[in-house]
């Protein structure tokens, strides 16, 4: 054991006063210097983001108040204003796991790893482990906290108007991946995965690439399978098939419609419709058996378990990269 | 080398023990078989041509490589025990550090790091190049990038100090005032230090020690004085072809032949009979020798030398 100099850890030399409010210590106070331009990026434009969105739901609410919200009269979508700017918004909120996956996730080992400063870390008196959680949980810290704010911000500027679907069709994209949970899971799984392309590639440009066509993936297979995360509810009719479709409840989105009979089989909804007039239609509808509509759909109330369900998968798949990044770099990252 | 003063402790501890060492890259292997004990406060230099295995060996000692055979040991640790990593500290080749970072902030990076961090002793070090605490590392020039890193690998304070190709980048006078501040260092706190160089030059004045690698395996190890006593230059006349009969039973580590003149490095193996004149090599000759001639048997000098058993024992694990 080395007992010498009585080690004289010379407090806070004058050069290094920060003089904040809160004072990082050890590999925290390191990774936050490192990143610092863009963690505060990030909560900076989040900040700015959610001004935005409260400054909008103002204006929104103050013309859902004058038709008398929350039960406005009928005619108050006729001037509604403010479907652009949701779009517009969500529209922008969606690239979010692109952007942060590309430009925070990618080079977060990959610049390490390129300039040699993982060298210069993992030879400190700090494990590679320690090190390695610090940089994922400080990121992961910070795009928790700007993904939930801005889901949470978005999701209340969208609230009053979410039944109304000409606006935003809840099972879309901007609607289902801006709210609840989804956002920051995406945002972490995409971002989760660019730090282990990073950490294999050890270049920051070609991680960057990569990454962004990984993000892109993710984006492509998720939006298909979106819709697969609910449990389809089936309602059928049996008033006879010149009666109209069930009407479904607000919001509800409509996956299928189509013909029944009274076995249970189904024709699409095309059938006996070049009937031209109603009589031909019915005897033809008559002589299929048809007895009414069975209509398939997703309703709005299963919006939440779907988020959630989704939210799980990625939330695991996550897990699974960042014990695979542990497992590899363990070992391997210098 | 006295080094009972030193934290390091006793004469007879290891900084390091290398047991059959070997590390396969893709393209073959780095370092192969190599067993050797570094004792503690000693300043040794690792020479070698380029790609002789050097960094591989000052890589794995630091915990940023794992061998792919054999075990090495930093004062009886592993390298990735956190004793070891407290005790080591590890200044790579290209000394990297964090360009955005200042100077103030690079020194906080080891005070925050290092449990036993000498903020003193960095800043000194700092000083000496009058290098701005405020400037930004990115802005800094080679020679003072360079003494930032070895103020960060000081302020450490460790016990046993790997520098990787230190001077490479450094012009006379701050190599000079740098091996003078290792040198006070290390006789100061008897710190060991392992520095490596293709260039022996470099190492001639500091070194007590040394480690020869060559073609991924140890040629020479031990201090310096054995090593040199252990070797003659000899030079005579020789008539004929092929070896002079008078060195057999010698070790010939390299002999040339112009003329009828022979000279040949050799290590006797006892008195040496004829007419030759004799000198003491000096460590350039003696090291060239053994970089030429790759069949001549490697010399480990007793106190570089690790227990066969355990070497046994730590390659077969």
């Amino acid at each position: 054991m080395s007992t010498m100099t009585p080690a004289t850890p010379a407090r806070a030399h004058a050069h290094t006063r920060t003089g904040r409010g809160l004072r990082l210590s050890g590999l925290n106070w390191l990774v936050w210097r490192q990143h610092r331009a863009g963690f505060w990026t990030i909560l900076a434009l989040t900040a700015a983001a959610i001004a935005l969105m409260g400054y909008q739901r103002g204006q929104m609410m103050h013309y859902l108040d004058s038709y008398g919200w929350p039960h406005p009269k009928p005619q108050w979508l006729d001037h509604f204003s403010s479907t652009g700017q949701l779009q517009s918004v969500s529209m922008t909120l969606g690239f979010i796991p692109v952007l942060l996956g590309v430009f925070l996730g990618a080079p977060l080992l990959a610049g390490d790893l390129e300039n040699g400063t993982a060298k210069l870390v993992t030879t400190q008196a700090v494990s590679r482990v320690r090190w390695l959680a610090t940089k994922l949980g400080v990121t992961a810290l910070v795009i928790v906290v700007g993904t939930s704010a801005l889901s949470a911000g978005f999701g209340w500027w969208w609230g009053p108007v979410k039944t109304e679907s000409s606006i935003l069709d809840w099972t879309s994209g901007a609607a289902f991946d801006n709210t609840g949970p989804v956002p920051v899971a995406l945002t972490l799984f995409t971002v989760i995965g660019g730090i282990a392309i990073g950490m294999l590639l050890r270049r920051v440009l070609l991680s960057m690439v990569v990454t962004f066509g990984f993000a892109v993936a993710v984006q492509l297979i998720w939006s298909f399978f979106r819709l697969s995360l609910g449990h389809v509810v089936t309602i059928t009719t049996h008033t006879g098939g010149m009666a109209e479709p069930p009407a479904l409840p607000a919001a509800a989105h409509e996956m299928d419609q189509s013909f029944v009979t009274a076995s249970g089989k189904l024709y699409g909804y095309g059938t006996c419709m070049h009937g031209s007039t109603p009589k031909a239609i019915q005897a033809c509808l008559d002589g299929k058996g048809i007895v009414g509509w069975s209509v398939k759909y997703l309703p709005m109330s299963q919006m939440s378990s779907m988020q959630w369900l989704g939210t799980s998968i990625l939330l695991a798949l996550t897990a699974a990269i960042t014990v695979f990044i542990f497992l590899w770099g363990r070992k391997r990252l210098v | 080398m006295i080094n009972g003063t030193g934290p390091s402790g006793s004469v007879n501890e290891s900084a390091i023990e290398a047991f059959g060492l070997g590390r396969k890259y893709r393209r073959g292997w780095a370092l192969q078989d190599c067993s050797f004990r570094l004792p503690a406060g000693r300043i040794c230099g690792l020479v070698g041509p380029n790609g002789a295995g050097k960094t591989t060996l000052m890589g794995i000692t630091a915990n940023l490589l794992a061998p792919t055979t054999g075990v090495l040991r930093v004062f009886g640790s592993v390298p990735e025990s956190a004793e070891a990593g407290r005790r080591t500290a590890f200044l790579a080749q290209e000394k990297p550090l964090f360009r955005r970072f200042t100077v103030a902030e690079t020194l906080r990076l080891g005070r925050e790091l290092n449990p036993g961090w000498d903020q003193k002793a960095a800043e000194d070090i700092v000083r000496a190049g009058n290098v701005p605490f405020d400037a930004k590392v990115g802005t800094l020039s080679g020679g003072q990038r360079s003494r930032v890193a070895f103020a960060l690998a000081f302020g450490k304070r460790p016990d046993l100090l790997l520098l990787d190709e230190p001077m490479s980048d450094l012009d006379p006078l701050v190599r000079h005032e740098l091996m003078g501040t290792v040198m006070a260092e290390a006789a100061e706190h008897g710190t060991t230090v392992l520095m490596s160089s293709h260039m022996l030059s470099e190492l001639e004045d500091v070194c007590d020690y040394l480690l020869v690698v060559a073609g991924g395996g140890l040629r020479l190890a031990g201090e310096v004085d054995e090593l040199l006593a252990a070797h003659t230059l000899i030079t005579g006349a020789h008539p004929g072809e092929g070896t002079p009969p008078a060195l057999a039973g010698h070790t010939i580590v390299e002999s040339r032949t112009s003329g009828r003149q022979v000279t040949a490095l050799i290590r006797p193996q006892g008195p040496l009979h004829g007419d030759w004149h004799t000198d003491t090599p000096r460590l350039e000759e003696l090291l060239l020798a053994y970089l030429r001639s790759q069949q001549a048997p490697p010399l480990i000098t007793r106190s570089a030398q690790v227990d066969d058993r355990a070497v046994a024992q730590a390659v077969a694990a």
